[in-house]
């Protein structure tokens, strides 16, 4: 640098700019989503708070996306993408608020800047803790205490004992704790401690089996299996693994009543349409009202579908923007699993790499699992929709999640700045010139 | 470290590969079930639409407005009393008592959800109720109310509920789609929703029942199919009555016919015959044959929902297998789909897929869209389809179902006398299906009279009826 002319510096500068195609993509966005909460918000009666969010969401992304960077170097298409599907999910909670005295929107724009918060705190615990060895145990006890909380303190809502209430808000511990066990599982892993970490998924998921939260069990699970297979390769034991997990499935169908109710509505909703098949039989219905293009943001009857707010938000962005709509969300997962992967891939230590993949693992695997759900792929287990679903506790773990893999893949920017530094002062030395000055 | 970047590459491809087998799965569903989703009778989103949009009219193919709507968007049905209540499961009524009716299968249509990015906003402009499309039908309700009338004055089916389909077999255009009892759609429904025979069930399209003899002619096609000598095979029915694990197969009636051949047997509808021919050939091929006609198969026709139709793959011994051959046995069948077996046999073996739309045009008058036949199955091959014409023309010439006859024409068909249940109670419904063998006619009928005992007696007679009005004699 200190060879450069004032010259040279400013068109250095212009040329960092315009590298960073990321800020056309946000700046589309933001104008999305501000024409968007303007829109609903001036339909009948001036709304305020749609007002407020046609503000307060872009600002937000604007803050994720284009200032946070500014002080790590973070994935920015990553961020692009999930900020983009929080916003739709704040969007999507609003237009359904309607009329209908709820203000899940608002609240749920509360929790996208708590999960921002939630995203720096990961970045950063990535990022500058570099002595994990006392402070993995303190995590593993206190998300061990958490996860266990509900089955003392709990209250059962839809049929799992999974929520603890304070004050006035619920909190849902195994969603926080999602965090903690891929940070967990890739530290142990990392080091080749096959004994806490089995400990470690044996207790999650029998308090989860305890408080019949089956969705969560089942993304621990298969979170778990893939780390398992990914840092010792052995086929043989992930076999083993999947096997169980399939006979465990047989065994429940065969004990549970209930197990094999689930199975039958999936198989045919409309059979059950009056009793169990109702919620997914209004999801197909409203899906198929979409089309291919939806009918119209804020527009169609998504509130028959029961939960729609949460596990059913899909078949909302479905029926409101269309087929086409959905599947390109789906495919933003898809960026979301192919960056994550990468980070991992380019990761130079193998904590960092396990991290990385164990998120992706997890988002993945719950993406699957509610989308294929609402689809009628598989049986619907009701797990949210990472960043869309209208949750703070969901938000915050799923934030946290990408924190973490933003935390990794600064790491690994600093790394590679680190090589480029070396090579260029050994070019130096030698007398060469870099290519890309 | 490599392997195990090589491992994470390997998750990558699994995840995403997951993500797109659920979106390839979504399209796929959406784009086959789709239309049968958005119209299911529990979809209210159409119901909120009434508010804003009001319904295209329902035509039938003359052009006769079967449906349409008030400026409120309020359905009326203009046509008089004795063609709305025989169209009433074909078009629907205002409450939606008949599912699957055009008025909710076609909803998309009729209320205007179809409707185009620039006729939304003209609407917008103008300010007035957007207009949903208008659907024109392949139905002809003249036709219809006639057999509906034929129905309720013929003396064997007088009273009766039933069915009666006639389609073009080389098209697959439904030119009748009957149920009776029928109902006004704009008198009362109080007593007709507590009446016994449900009036509000579409028995053409909901209706499965046993086909009694008339399954005999797949019988035949798989007996000519898979018996070496099917033609020369003498059957035995010198007693009347064949002893199959210690139970009987009997005729109707007791009659016996003697030794007779496959051709002579299906024209007297001789039970003894098809039975033992049912066994010769095996229950796999039958089945398979059956299945040829689209039975145990998922109905997924564009315009019309029809229950689908079942051959049995279960607790199958050799009474049951032989009682299949006879159409017994939960062996089962619609009206519609019993037409269309009929129909493949008309048409060369190649059996068309029901349609029920003609066209869709925008309330400006503009066709949107133009309906295509589709072959629905080539259920066999020509000549078996001829060799089974003939013993159907036998039937109709000197067999048991002569009161189908009409002067003039060659027609062929198939009775049956099926025994069934209602409400624990063992009755016998009759049944015939046969067609036109002429270019210039190229029909298709079904009837089914529910306890109409004899297939002979009292579906043939309506069948003649309508060749009759078809022809225009």
């Amino acid at each position: 640098m200190s060879r450069m002319n004032a010259r040279q510096q400013a068109a250095w500068e212009k040329r960092k700019v315009r590298r960073q195609p990321e800020r056309r993509l946000v700046a589309v966005e933001m104008l999305f989503f501000f024409s968007a909460f303007l829109l609903i918000s001036l339909k009948e009666k001036v709304d305020f708070v749609g007002l407020l969010l046609a503000f307060v969401v872009p600002a937000l992304i604007f803050v994720a996306t284009i200032w946070m960077p500014r002080f790590f170097p973070a994935d920015k298409l990553l961020m692009a993408i999930v900020n983009f599907l929080c916003a739709l999910g704040v969007l999507i909670l609003y237009s359904t608020d309607g009329d209908a005295g709820t203000s899940r929107g608002f609240q749920q724009a509360l929790y996208y800047g708590l999960g921002l918060i939630a995203m720096l705190i990961c970045i950063l615990l990535v990022r500058y803790v570099r002595r994990w060895r006392v402070l993995i145990w303190i995590i593993a006890v206190g998300a061990l205490g958490l996860i266990a909380l509900p089955l003392a303190i709990g209250t059962e809502i839809n049929g799992a004992t999974n929520w603890i209430r304070i004050g006035s808000t619920s909190l849902q511990p195994s969603e926080v704790v999602k965090i903690a066990l891929v940070l967990i599982l890739s530290y142990f892993m990392s080091r080749r401690k096959l004994v806490p970490w089995l400990g470690f998924v044996g207790l999650c998921m029998g308090v989860l089996m305890l408080q019949k939260d089956l969705g969560t069990a089942l993304i621990y699970y298969c979170t778990g299996l893939i780390l398992f297979y990914v840092s010792t390769g052995n086929l043989a034991l992930t076999g083993v693994g999947l096997l169980g997990a399939g006979g465990a499935a047989i065994l429940g169908y065969k004990m549970f009543a209930h197990v094999k109710r689930r199975v039958a509505v999936w198989r045919n909703p409309w059979q059950y349409y009056e009793t169990s098949g109702y919620q997914i039989a209004q999801v197909l219905m409203a899906i198929a009202s979409g089309g291919l293009l939806g009918v119209g943001l804020g527009l169609g009857a998504p509130r028959v579908i029961p939960v729609y707010f949460t596990d059913c938000i899909f078949a909302v962005i479905c029926e409101q923007f269309g087929v086409i709509f959905g599947i390109l969300t789906l495919v933003m997962y898809a960026i979301i699993i192919i960056r994550g992967v990468s980070t991992a891939v380019s990761a130079r230590r193998g904590f960092h790499a396990l991290i990385a993949m164990g998120v992706t693992a997890m988002l993945g695997i719950q993406t699957f699992i509610i989308i294929g759900g609402v689809l009628k792929l598989i049986p619907l287990t009701g797990v949210t929709m990472p960043f869309v679903s209208y949750g703070g506790t969901s938000m915050v773990s799923c934030m946290g999640l990408i924190g973490l893999l933003q935390g990794v893949h600064s790491l690994n920017q600093d790394d590679l700045s680190y090589d480029y530094e070396i090579s260029r002062t050994l070019a130096q030395q030698a007398g060469l010139q870099l290519a890309d000055e | 470290m490599k392997q195990q970047r090589f491992r994470f590459r390997v998750m990558a491809f699994l995840l995403i590969a997951l993500l797109l087998l659920a979106g390839g799965y979504g399209v796929y569903s959406v784009s086959t079930y789709g239309s049968r989703w958005f119209g299911s009778s529990y979809n209210t989103r159409y119901r909120a639409a009434k508010k804003t949009v009001i319904p295209g009219d329902i035509l039938d193919r003359n052009g006769v407005v079967l449906a349409t709507a008030d400026e409120e968007g309020k359905r009326t049905y203009p046509t008089g009393w004795h063609t709305r209540s025989a169209m009433v499961h074909v078009v629907g009524d205002q409450d939606g008592n008949v599912s699957n009716t055009v008025d909710s299968f076609q909803a998309s249509y009729l209320w205007g959800f179809e409707t185009t990015l620039e006729e939304r906003i003209e609407a917008l402009r103008t300010g007035e109720k957007r207009r949903g499309d208008n659907v024109t039908l392949t139905v002809d309700s003249t036709l219809q109310t006639n057999i509906a009338a034929a129905f309720a004055n013929l003396e064997n089916s007088k009273g009766k509920a039933g069915a009666a389909v006639v389609m073009n077999y080389k098209t697959g255009e439904v030119l009748a789609l009957l149920s009776v009892p029928t109902f006004d759609p704009l008198g009362s429904m109080d007593a007709v929703k507590d009446d016994p025979q449900h009036p509000f069930w579409n028995r053409a399209v909901q209706s499965v029942q046993a086909p009694g003899s008339t399954f005999k002619i797949i019988t035949a096609v798989s007996t000519l199919q898979n018996l070496a000598d099917a033609e020369t095979h003498l059957f035995d029915c010198s007693t009347g009555a064949t002893m199959i694990m210690d139970q009987i197969i009997r005729d109707y009636g007791y009659e016996h016919h003697g030794m007779i051949t496959l051709e002579k047997a299906f024209q007297v509808s001789c039970n003894n015959s098809f039975a033992q021919a049912a066994l010769l050939i095996g229950d796999k091929n039958l089945k398979k044959t059956a299945e040829a006609f689209g039975f145990n198969d998922n109905f997924l026709f564009r315009d019309l929902v029809v229950e689908n139709s079942r051959y049995p793959t279960q607790n199958r011994n050799d009474f049951e297998v032989a009682w299949s051959g006879a159409g017994q046995s939960q062996v089962a069948a619609t009206p519609l789909h019993m037409c269309m077996v009929a129909a493949a046999i008309a048409n060369d073996g190649v059996m068309m897929e029901p349609r029920l739309l003609m066209k869709v045009n925008s309330p400006a008058g503009v066709q949107r869209l133009g309906f295509t036949s589709k072959v629905y199955s080539q259920a066999c091959t020509p000549e078996l389809a001829a060799k089974v014409e003939g013993y159907m023309k036998n039937v109709v010439t000197k067999g048991t179902g002569k009161a189908a006859a009409v002067e003039g024409l060659s027609i062929a068909g198939k009775t049956g006398s099926a025994e069934g249940s209602i409400d624990g109670r063992y009755v016998t419904h009759a049944w015939f299906v046969g067609y036109i063998d002429d270019p210039a006619y190229p029909y298709a009928v079904s009837v089914f009279v529910e306890e109409g005992a004899s297939g002979g007696k009292a579906a043939a007679p309506i069948a003649h009826e309508i060749f009759g009005w078809l022809t225009g004699q």
